[in-house]
């Protein structure tokens, strides 16, 4: 029993089942099989970001979702005067950049590194391959995207649109 | 948008990949082993990534993989020593006779060739004679030339070992150089190895399907000609297969010529090429489709041009990496091409219908 449980821990890794409950804890994630998370454990890259570490500017073509396994980051758009103006602080567990899974248009943001940060990168080209030979799994997170951006959408319509009359 | 314009860095690739492409030139003799442990750990490697997707440690695996393919082949050592054994020894007891059946026919047929020129008799002859000796001293040289490609094997044997550390480094490698890319240049560069991925894996995984596919096919179909040394002339046929259309133009030349001296008719030789000419059909319709499925598709033109330029400058180990090459070149074209046109603007950024309100 001993030797059994020592060549399975030596086998098995005891990292992975922790970084598929990383990833399960991710709403673009959540409806996805044990078995599809660790293909997505296998095609995302690991990237260390120091403070002040730029990820991407505003305008660059974006081509990768990141994920924020640790730190923070701040994105940030360039106002009228070319000063930066903060628009959200992400923290451990929040994704960013996502829409490039779905175009190849310029980011709306910098993304910058607040402190000693790690990010995990899924590359749209790794999504793409992921939607020929595992559907599901590219259909589950472009579903998520859809919703999200619908979300998104109803929430600027709602802003955007005039206060109803009074009656 | 930023006034500091990022610019790809497309031509910096370029350069990058023109110094490391003449580095290499001027010392790949020492790196082939390198080379020929990277592709054959990137081949396997996707074995390793779908059980280490399933919870499975990459170091065990590996080791354990090594262990098991030890054993296949100390396996097939055993069970196929003694038709290894057979096979040279009919070929050292027939090789004699060869050359003497070789050179018969090259005088009874030269005789007819030197009244068919359209030349003085002399001149014929001394033409045709020349010719003929050319051949048969390049026959004579075939030992020693066999004898240097034994650093070749002795590459055979680093292989393994060298490829054992890079599949044990595995992703690693890979997040070390996306940790060492500028950070701005991060997502472009993870652009351009999924490309390369996709090329060259397709094509290096191909490739050695191809080649055992011909090797079996051979093997089957000169056992039920009776041809003799079936198993060396299918080795040899599925080993020269790495480099394209190869494969079967050695096994139709050495297995036709094998069979025409064995049986003694020219129709015993057209089997054999009949037989190669099938497997390489067979090869073109049922297994290139699947394979180039999701490679690179190149140009015939570029292929012949890449074939030729890569043996002209590295020689064999030029044929055999040639196609790889080009097709690391195609992704690198194609993704520059790709950064250029989106930072221009020259792909339609909007889709169709956004005048239409949400609904």
């Amino acid at each position: 029993m001993g030797a059994a449980s020592s060549i399975k821990d030596w086998f098995v890794d005891p990292q992975f089942a922790g970084k598929k409950k990383f990833l399960r804890s991710l709403d673009i994630f959540k409806d996805l099989r044990d078995r599809e998370l660790g293909q997505i454990v296998s095609a995302l890259h690991s990237r260390s970001y120091h403070e002040g570490e730029v990820i991407f500017e505003e305008g660059d073509i974006g081509r990768a979702l990141f994920i924020l396994k640790s730190g923070a980051v701040d994105l940030t758009r360039a106002g009228a005067q070319g000063a930066a103006a903060p628009l959200y602080s992400l923290k451990a567990g929040e994704f960013f950049g996502e829409m490039a899974l779905l175009e190849s248009l310029p980011r709306t943001a910098t993304a910058t590194a607040t402190e000693k940060s790690q990010l995990l990168l899924l590359h749209r080209s790794k999504l793409e391959s992921l939607l020929s030979t595992e559907p599901r799994i590219g259909v589950t997170i472009m579903s998520h995207l859809a919703r999200l951006l619908s979300a998104r959408l109803r929430r600027m319509n709602a802003c955007a649109a005039p206060a109803a009359p009074n009656q | 948008m930023s006034s500091t314009r990022r610019e790809s860095p497309f031509l910096t690739v370029f350069i990058v990949a023109g110094v490391a492409l003449y580095g290499f030139y001027r010392v790949h003799h020492v790196l082939t082993p390198f080379l020929l442990a990277a592709a054959f750990a990137y081949t396997i490697n996707p074995l390793a990534t779908y059980f280490e997707a399933r919870g499975l440690r990459r170091l065990p695996l590996i080791v354990l993989g090594y262990l098991m393919a030890l054993a296949l082949g100390m396996s097939l050592y055993t069970g196929f020593k003694s038709l290894a054994v057979a096979e040279a020894e009919l070929l050292q007891a027939r090789a004699p006779g060869y050359m003497k059946t070789l050179q018969s026919l090259a005088s009874v047929q030269q005789d007819r060739f030197v009244q068919k020129l359209p030349l003085p008799p002399h001149i014929a002859r001394h033409a045709v004679e020349t010719a003929l000796g050319g051949l048969f001293e390049m026959l004579q040289m075939l030992p020693s030339h066999l004898l240097a490609l034994l650093p070749l094997l002795l590459h055979m044997m680093l292989v393994p070992f060298i490829g054992f550390f890079f599949l044990i480094d595995g992703p690693s490698g890979i997040n070390s150089m996306i940790q060492a890319c500028p950070s701005r240049f991060v997502e472009q560069a993870l652009h351009l190895l999924s490309e390369i991925d996709t090329a060259l894996g397709n094509y290096l995984r191909g490739i050695v399907i191809v080649a055992i596919a011909i090797a079996l096919a051979s093997f089957v179909g000169l056992v039920i000609l009776d041809v003799d040394n079936a198993a060396l002339i299918a080795v040899l046929s599925g080993v020269s297969s790495f480099v394209p259309y190869l494969g079967a133009v050695i096994g139709a030349l050495v297995g036709g010529a094998m069979a025409f001296y064995q049986f003694g008719t020219l129709a015993a030789g057209l089997k054999v090429v009949a037989l190669f000419v099938g497997i390489r059909v067979a090869d073109e319709v049922l297994l290139q489709p699947v394979i180039a499925k999701h490679s690179v598709h190149l140009h015939p033109m570029v292929f012949l041009l890449a074939l030729i330029l890569a043996g002209e400058i590295f020689g064999f180990m030029g044929l055999l990496f040639a196609i790889p090459a080009a097709c690391i070149l195609k992704a690198l074209i194609s993704v520059s091409w790709s950064w250029y046109s989106s930072e221009r603007g020259l792909v339609p950024r909007a889709a169709a219908g956004t005048a239409i309100p949400y609904t």
